[in-house]
């Protein structure tokens, strides 16, 4: 039994799902932009990340919760939660292997010009994987509830 | 310190909300009131210039906040009540009243809104930090937003405690819920 089923949370519209079939893209742009171009325009990776996350959440809205968990691949979150937090460890602990202090990005600059702006910009990336992953994880833990994870701890889907 | 008309008028409607959001009977209205209350405080924000914080606002305060109180709220049972405002003991009223109180009494001693330091003084601006990040964020860091680049630069150690902080709590609530994947 699907925990849509049981809580009568998902109503089919046409009108939502049109509406988010045009929106999504735009939004997903949007996120991406915010992420990218935090460093010279108001955003950053938190920001960009919680709006990359709720392009999931409209889709979960507008095609059912289960739907969009099937539709999901599980992996790509975990590879982006994991992988935020890698990336942004290593660009700071490769500059104490370089000799020099966290996080001290000129250091990088000897194998590529930039490397100031690109770290960064890689260290927004990092962090936006991690809050756009962390927030679909919680928005569909939040949405299978605690009783589904009691009733049936195997099931995955 | 004079108000715009606008600004006044989100002022209201923010302590509109945040009563609301604090009296509203219904959870669900009460969660209404809180999103619109976050909505007009990320408005409030981009006017005091602080276009970062306003944006993280919207996003999260008013967004997923919301979404993820009302998934919480659908998952359980929303009891029907008669009223549209909860009863309020006097207790309760003095309790934050007094807390409103103490809190207002120190407005008076921030700075105004955009001074200078010149006539008030206004640690913010004159600060020799601020200045220090004003004038070397561009040259250090190669980013023209400064914000980003006391975020993942100046205070990078603290950023990646903030990521790291996320993360867990994710991991946290997999663990909590029992669960071995996210979605």
């Amino acid at each position: 039994m699907s925990s849509d089923e049981r809580t009568g949370l998902y109503v089919e519209s046409t009108i939502i799902m049109t509406t988010v079939r045009v929106v999504a893209p735009f939004v997903l742009t949007f996120a991406l932009f915010v992420m990218f171009h935090g460093a010279d325009s108001p955003g950053g990776g938190f920001q960009g990340g919680v709006i990359a996350g709720s392009v999931v959440m409209m889709l979960a809205f507008a095609y059912g919760i289960d739907a969009a968990r099937e539709w999901l691949d599980v992996r790509v979150v975990a590879t982006l939660a994991s992988g935020g937090v890698l990336t942004f460890a290593t660009i700071g602990l490769g500059t104490i292997l370089l000799g020099g202090n966290f996080l001290e990005y000129h250091l990088y600059e000897q194998f590529l010009s930039h490397a100031t702006a690109y770290g960064i910009e890689l260290v927004e990336l990092g962090i936006g994987g991690i809050v756009a992953s962390v927030a679909i994880g919680l928005f569909f833990l939040l949405a299978a509830g605690f009783g589904h994870a009691v009733d049936a701890p195997e099931d995955e889907s | 310190m004079t108000l715009s008309l606008i600004e006044g008028l989100l002022l209201v409607f923010v302590l509109g909300c945040a009563i609301g959001a604090a009296v509203l009977r219904d959870v669900l209205a009460s969660l209404m009131a809180f999103a619109a209350y976050s909505l007009g405080i990320s408005i409030i924000w981009v006017m005091l210039e602080a276009p970062d914080v306003g944006l993280t606002e919207a996003a999260v305060g008013a967004g997923i906040m919301t979404i993820l109180f009302i998934l919480a709220l659908a998952n359980t049972v929303r009891p029907q009540e008669n009223g549209l405002f909860e009863s309020l003991s006097v207790r309760t009223v003095v309790l934050v009243g007094a807390f409103v109180v103490v809190m207002v009494a120190t407005v008076p001693s921030l700075p105004p809104v955009g001074a200078d330091g010149t006539v008030h003084p206004n640690p913010v601006v004159s600060g020799e930090v601020t200045q220090y990040y004003i004038d070397n964020a561009y040259a250090d860091t190669e980013v023209k937003n400064a914000v980003t680049a006391v975020l993942a630069a100046y205070r990078g150690f603290d950023t990646l405690g903030e990521a790291v902080v996320v993360f867990s709590a994710g991991v946290a609530a997999l663990t909590v819920l029992r669960q071995e994947v996210f979605a």
